[in-house]
């Protein structure tokens, strides 16, 4: 830490190899040390996601596990508005899961040090953060906004875990609504599907398993295996073992050598015994 | 051919690559781990054979055919052949060393031959000694007859096993005769210790001669098996090898000196006139016997012929010597080779000499064969009833059988007829043997344990071994009782060893007392006493206490209850006579007036130390011993898991309270009208289901007014600024519903469905039963009796559907993800897990103490995290299934202790431990399992547990302990043993069992010690706290029903580690006892402190180092401590960096 602070005059953005601008963060005002953020503008060639902007998104670096959404969308609003924070355990591309699930239904998030994607409303924000000196810390807790940790986080924490048993029920129903509606329109896809296999123009039909409407299945995999190794034991059933001599002594010959294996290998397990004195009774 | 190859292949990378890591988490234990196998041990690691085509090819010759046959049929396997011969080249003496002995063995020879005479003397005169050499004698009473004089000796002989070729490491002794010439000696010698103590000049004689030489290396004195009149000299050579072998020197009377027939056991050669000094009027006629001082001379006479008897039995068979070298390891191992009354190497061969004889075994059998017999020969006879004798033709003056029964407890009568050789041993010693062999041959035969390291490489000490175990700590106390039992010819008859002749009493008096709630009463044997040539011989007592050891009857050993015969039957007098003022006259329930006695006790814990009582009543009652006499180590353990005020107790009431709760919870959830589909199972998936919960839940009621109240539901609810609430064990039980077509087949859609039952059951059981509910969607908190419930319904395809998908070709594919795996853990395997322990404890009623202690000493070491609580009572299940060479504990005390011992000596990286719950393995199943395990030995956990149910994964134990944290656990475990049986062991120990408890740490780097305030289970602490705090909770039954939720599981020191694992998981290790710890232990991992290059997915907690072009990162030490601080807000006290101990 000491000789990077050294080689930077102070008031300049401290930029790292790699093109990171270190920033620095604590927790309160009163905090002796400091983490470092490290930032960069988001870039990736693939990624052509609609919430993160490529000019608009900077991709920031260890973010301490008690920094919520909140917190850094309040923190960089310093460089201008910030319009969405995506906090991540890790890097990498955001996959969209399908339906909204209600918070209570999310598996508990991981709470550690995260990279975030944030969104500011103008692009020349970025350059404003890039460019903030690295002896200026943001810092987590301000007067005006404490955030909690420790005890008071926990009891807030638990109270949360509290959802009234009929605004449960109210998500459960609505979301089972949607799952329903869903199936049915999947089931009427099938049905139509399963329609236009009917007669063909020259008057062929295409013949599938199972009653008409019901979902055709996938293959499975287990299935497909299950026949290849019928097929393989067919083939070994046909074959013959001890029809010629020289099979038969070929098994003769097989067995000593087992003998001759085995007698070898617990000469060996003795010997690694004997040499970590496995056999000194005392 | 291939996949045998790899058989053999070990784990090379697991240590050597790791072994940077090991050192740094050991490095401060060092001092304390001083066993030299585990330094070279560690480096040791298989290569697969090797053997070319050619060489498993190429023809057989005739004897590597016989060769490998006879392995394949005599020994089940090559292996245990292999193992034989490795332990017998560990215990036989090296030719080097033989050739040591012989030379030293000239040199006293010749030294011996060359005594200088001395002038004739009376017998009591001991002027002709010098100071520096004493008489190894106890003269009471002081007058003798007769004269002595010093001659140089008639002859000096080798004798005993060393001549036989059957002397073995370690204690290496040669055994030297040393013949005293006929002119000191007269044949009435034989009468009032005469004979004796010449023999006992003649000893001292030596001893002052040899003293001024110097070719020997010490002089001390001894005698043989703790008889006193019986002293030998013990020479050790000089130089460097002294203590490689000792010589015993014993002096005897020329052969044919004395007539046996003087020795019939029925004779007296000790007059009680002489003896108490009292002028009486017997004749020698009405004198009492004298049986134990007629075999202890008679012994003298006989040690060259029974060599030449040995020798030539031995000639004929090839294995007799090796035959006895195993069985003095198996003897040893089980602490019955030496002391008075043991059965030793002696004996041992006597009796391959026997079965030799009567052709029980033939002589081309092998040392493995001759061993399997010999112990089947003591398990089927009893030679307390019916004694045995090598005597061919016995002359008519031998004495008979029937003689020898009537004054000697055990019978085995040597080649002469005249002399009993187990003249000293105890029934209850030879019960032991029996015992042990037969438990022996139990586990020989059974083919899924590995007998050979069992019984022959298991050392079996009393403290591992008994249930219980009492010490006699003042053994003079027992002179008085030779008073009160009126033993004083018996007294005579052991020339007033007052210890030995109490002991064959206060045994059977035991034995009676305890009747039918032991099987097995041993004691320890009293070690030879040894002292130097310079110094007088110790008293009688002078001798470590006596230990003795019970084996319980669980079923039958708590019982409050001695019923004894009807008040009106002859026997009650007998009862009464026994038991004293404590039998009383009862009425049953069935009518019956009997005599009874009724022992204290109510809890479990009190009821399992019945036995104590009675010990201690009996012996105050009938031999004047005080019950300050008396240490007894059955419970000492059992403090630091004894919960309740009023009634002490170790959990089983309380466990037994949530199990009855939980049963009627479960009937009414079946009961339970109103669900869209039925219940089909209830299974409780909480360690308190099988009791085996540390501390089990207490029903607690609420002081209201201490919390704050949620605004909806009126739940309770932690305030901030108080003391934290007590903290509520969710009990963790599965409701598994009935499948259905209507359960969908999507892992979200069934995620809500199960939410809705959670809601449904809560709303039904409100309604019902009133009980206050809160669901969830994970779960329903029940609110029961003072108790919370936290029922989860499952879907049993769940698992099946989260391990399937669809794949980009449409195909349905089946991967198994760790979602599936933990999900199948909690619903199906720790249910079944609980189930099946549960039936363990009902079979074994101290299997639930010893998990309770097991887990206490995990938790309190700082392991909790790594050996989890299903792996902990998965081994200490092991314990009980599969307690070769022991038998299943049968208190908390000695499964605790053999606990230690598994995890200290089990080989964790050879063997997979195998648990057989309710015996569903088959042999072939173990092979299955121990191929499987060794063919992927790398791939599997460190620390392998398999199970009926789970055979190759050793699912209990994927995520921990890691090879470092095994390798710790190995080495406090086997400190934590030693430490603690030399606790129990030595009486003059201030007892304080709890430093096993106590964790060193010093290790860690930072200790983060918390604020008491906040941690809920302060009260569980090893070392009760000072203060405590009012928690809003007061122990003690609610009403049944409603009421406001309490707190569920609200514990923020558990919150807090959460936290900092999951923050700085990469970077360090924190470990805290779950119960009641207020520190947590930090230690950085080894590796966390190296630069490493930046990279974006790695930089948590780093700050980042520039060097020209390259970017290094390296942990942000000061912003990690202060985060510690920020993010335990409230709940820290104080951070205690050692900063001198880590660098970059």
């Amino acid at each position: 830490m000491a000789p990077s602070k050294k080689k930077h005059a102070s008031n300049q953005a401290c930029v790292i190899p790699g093109g990171f601008t270190v920033l620095s963060l604590q927790f309160s005002s009163v905090s002796v040390a400091q983490h470092k953020l490290y930032v960069k503008e988001h870039k990736v060639r693939a990624e052509r996601s609609s919430h993160r902007p490529m000019d608009r998104t900077l991709f920031v670096l260890n973010i301490p596990p008690y920094c919520s959404e909140d917190v850094v969308k309040r923190m960089f609003s310093e460089f201008g508005s910030v319009q969405s924070v995506e906090l991540r355990d890790h890097p990498g591309s955001s996959h969209e899961s399908g339906p909204k699930i209600s918070k209570v239904f999310r598996p508990a998030a991981k709470q550690g040090f995260k990279v975030g994607y944030v969104v500011f409303e103008n692009a020349s924000s970025i350059k404003a953060a890039k460019s903030h000196p690295h002896n200026v810390p943001l810092v987590v807790s301000t007067k005006e906004h404490p955030v909690r940790t420790g005890t008071q986080k926990w009891i807030q924490q638990y109270s949360d875990s509290f959802v009234h048993t009929d605004k449960l029920q109210q998500t459960v129903d609505s979301f089972m609504e949607g799952y329903d509606k869903r199936k049915k329109e999947e089931e009427e896809r099938q049905k139509e599907e399963a329609e236009q296999q009917q007669e063909d123009e020259e008057g062929w039909v295409k013949v599938t398993r199972g009653s008409k409407g019901t979902k055709a299945r996938p293959h499975s995999e287990a299935a497909n295996k299950k026949t290849l190794q019928k097929e393989i034991r067919k083939k070994k059933r046909k074959e013959l073992m001890n029809f010629y001599t020289w099979q038969h002594r070929n098994t003769q010959k097989e067995h000593i050598a087992e003998l001759r294996k085995k007698f070898e290998e617990d000469k060996q397990r003795i010997a690694l015994l004997r040499a970590q004195r496995k056999f000194k009774p005392y | 051919m291939k996949k045998k190859l790899t058989v053999a292949d070990e784990p090379a990378e697991m240590v050597p690559s790791e072994s940077h890591e090991e050192e740094e988490n050991d490095a401060p234990c060092k001092a304390k781990r001083s066993k030299p196998e585990d330094a070279g041990g560690e480096e040791m690691v298989y290569h697969p054979v090797k053997l070319s085509r050619s060489d498993l090819y190429r023809p057989p010759s005739a004897e590597e055919l016989n060769q490998l046959k006879e392995a394949e049929s005599l020994f089940h396997c090559s292996l245990l052949k292999m193992q034989m011969e490795e332990l017998l080249k560990e215990v036989a003496l090296s030719e080097r060393k033989k050739q040591q002995i012989d030379s030293f063995i000239q040199t006293v020879t010749m030294l011996i031959q060359t005594v200088p005479e001395s002038p004739e003397v009376e017998v009591s005169d001991l002027s002709w000694l010098s100071s520096e050499v004493k008489v190894p004698f106890l003269l009471v009473p002081k007058a003798t007859k007769g004269k002595f004089h010093m001659v140089p000796p008639a002859s000096v002989d080798l004798i005993g096993s060393y001549p036989l070729g059957t002397c073995t490491k370690p204690r290496i002794r040669v055994d030297l005769a040393v013949t005293i010439p006929a002119d000191v000696l007269h044949p009435k010698d034989v009468v009032n210790q005469r004979y004796p103590r010449k023999r006992a000049l003649y000893l001292a004689g030596l001893a002052q001669y040899l003293a001024s030489s110097s070719e020997i290396g010490s002089m001390r004195y001894s005698c043989l098996h703790g008889n006193r009149l019986r002293p030998v000299l013990l020479l050790t050579p000089p130089g460097k090898d002294s203590s490689s072998f000792t010589v015993h020197v014993h002096a005897c009377p020329p052969p044919g000196f004395f007539k046996p027939s003087r020795f019939h056991p029925q004779r007296n050669n000790i007059r009680t006139e002489w003896y108490t000094g009292l002028q009486t009027s017997q004749s020698e006629g009405t004198e009492p016997p004298t049986p134990h001082y007629n075999s202890s001379v008679l012994g003298d006479l006989l040690p060259r012929p029974h060599l030449q008897f040995l020798s030539a039995v031995g000639s004929q068979c090839s294995a007799f010597t090796d035959g006895v070298a195993l069985l003095k390891v198996w003897l040893r191992q089980r602490e019955l080779d030496q002391g008075t009354g043991c059965f030793n190497g002696f004996l041992a061969s006597m009796l391959l000499a026997y079965l030799l004889n009567s052709h029980r075994i033939s002589n081309s059998m092998t040392a493995y064969q001759l061993l399997r017999n010999t112990l089947n020969f003591l398990a089927t006879t009893d030679l307390t009833v019916n004694g045995i004798s090598l005597a061919k033709d016995p002359d008519s003056s031998a004495p008979s059988m029937a003689d020898f029964h009537n004054v000697f407890q055990v019978v085995f009568v040597d080649p002469s007829g005249h002399l009993n050789m187990c003249a000293d041993m105890t029934a209850c010693t030879y019960k032991q043997l029996q015992h042990e062999a037969s438990v022996s041959m139990q586990f020989w035969d059974n083919p899924t344990v590995d007998g050979f390291h069992g019984l022959l490489m298991t050392p079996k000490p009393m403290i591992r071994t008994s249930d219980h175990v009492f010490q006699l700590c003042e053994l003079v106390k027992l002179q008085s009782s030779c008073k009160k039992l009126d033993l004083l010819s018996e007294l005579m008859d052991h020339s007033g060893n007052y210890v030995h002749t109490a002991l064959p009493f206060i045994l059977s008096l035991l034995q009676q007392g305890l009747g039918q709630r032991i099987s097995l009463l041993t004691h320890s044997l009293s070690p030879d006493p040894e002292w130097s040539v310079e110094s007088e011989a110790p008293k009688h007592k002078a001798q470590p206490p006596l230990c003795f050891g019970l084996l319980l009857r669980p079923e039958l050993a708590a019982s409050v209850l001695e019923r004894g015969p009807p008040a009106d039957s002859p026997k009650s007098a007998e009862f009464r006579q026994l038991w004293g003022s404590r039998s009383e006259l009862r009425r049953f329930q069935d009518g019956a007036i009997t005599e009874a006695v009724l022992w204290d006790g109510e809890s479990m814990c009190q009821k399992r130390l019945v036995p104590r009582q009675i010990i201690t009543h009996l012996l105050q009652l009938h031999a004047d011993i005080p019950e300050s006499a008396i240490r007894y180590l059955g419970a000492l353990l059992d403090d630091v898991i004894k919960t309740g005020s009023e009634v002490p107790s170790t959990g089983e009431e309380e466990s037994l309270l949530v199990v009855q709760s939980y049963d009627d919870l479960s009937r009414k959830l079946w009961r339970l009208e109103g669900l869209p589909l039925s219940v089909t199972a209830v299974q409780g998936a909480h360690p308190a289901l099988r009791y085996t919960q540390v501390f089990p839940p207490v029903p607690l009621k609420l002081d209201y007014s201490f919390f704050d109240r949620e605004k909806t539901s009126r739940s309770l609810m932690p305030k901030e600024g108080k003391p934290c609430p007590a903290y509520i064990t969710p009990i963790k039980v599965i409701c598994h519903m009935e499948g259905s077509g209507k359960w969908p087949h999507d892992r979200l859609a069934i995620r809500y469905i199960r939410t809705a039952f959670h809601i449904r059951m809560g709303e039904l059981l409100k309604k019902h039963h009133n009980y206050t509910c809160k669901p969830c969607p994970t779960h329903l908190d029940v609110w029961k009796d003072g108790l919370v419930f936290r029922i989860q319904v499952a879907y049993h395809r769940e698992p099946q559907v989260l391990r399937e998908s669809v794949n980009a070709e449409g195909l349905l594919v089946v991967r198994d993800s760790e979602e599936a795996q933990a999900l199948e853990m909690t619903t199906i395997h720790k249910p079944l897990l609980t189930s099946t322990l549960h039936g363990l404890q009902q079979e074994h009623p101290s299997f639930g103490a010893v998990c309770r202690l097991a887990k206490r000493w995990l938790g309190a070491q700082l392991f909790s995290e790594d050996i989890t609580e299903d792996t902990a009572d998965l081994l200490v299940a092991s314990l009980f299934l599969q307690p070769a060479p022991f038998t299943p504990p049968g208190s908390p005390q000695v499964g605790f202790l053999r606990f230690l011992h598994l995890l200290a000596s089990f080989d964790w990286r050879n063997n997979p431990l195998i648990v057989n719950l309710n015996n569903q393995l088959a042999v072939s199943d173990y092979t299955e399992v121990k191929n499987d395990f060794l063919a992927s030995r790398e791939s599997l956990p460190v620390m392998f547990i398999a199970t009926p149910k789970e055979k190759k994964q050793s699912m209990w134990t994927k995520k921990g302990p890691t090879v470092q944290m095994l390798q710790r656990v190995v080495m406090v475990a086997a400190e934590s043993l030693k430490l603690l049986e030399h606790q129990l062991m030595d009486s003059n120990e201030i007892q304080d069992v709890r430093v096993v408890m106590r964790p060193p740490l010093d290790a860690y780097d930072v200790l983060i010690h918390l604020n008491p305030k906040q941690v809920p289970l302060l009260v569980q602490a090893v070392d009760p706290p000072t203060v405590t705090f009012r928690r809003g909770a007061v122990a003690g039954s609610m009403s049944q029903s409603g009421g406001a939720l309490p707190v569920v599981d609200y514990n923020p020191v558990s919150l807090y580690l959460a936290e900092l694992r999951e923050a700085f998981e990469d970077l360090a290790l924190f470990f805290c006892d779950p119960h009641g710890g207020t520190v947590i232990a930090v230690l950085w991992k080894p590796k966390a402190f190296m630069p490493t290059p930046f990279k974006t997915s790695q930089l948590s907690a780093r700050s980042v180092e520039v060097t020209g072009d390259e970017a290094k990162t390296i942990p942000n030490i000061d912003a990690i401590l202060e985060d510690f601080q920020v993010m335990g807000k409230g709940l820290i006290k104080s951070m205690e960096a050692r900063t001198e101990k880590w660098s970059f």
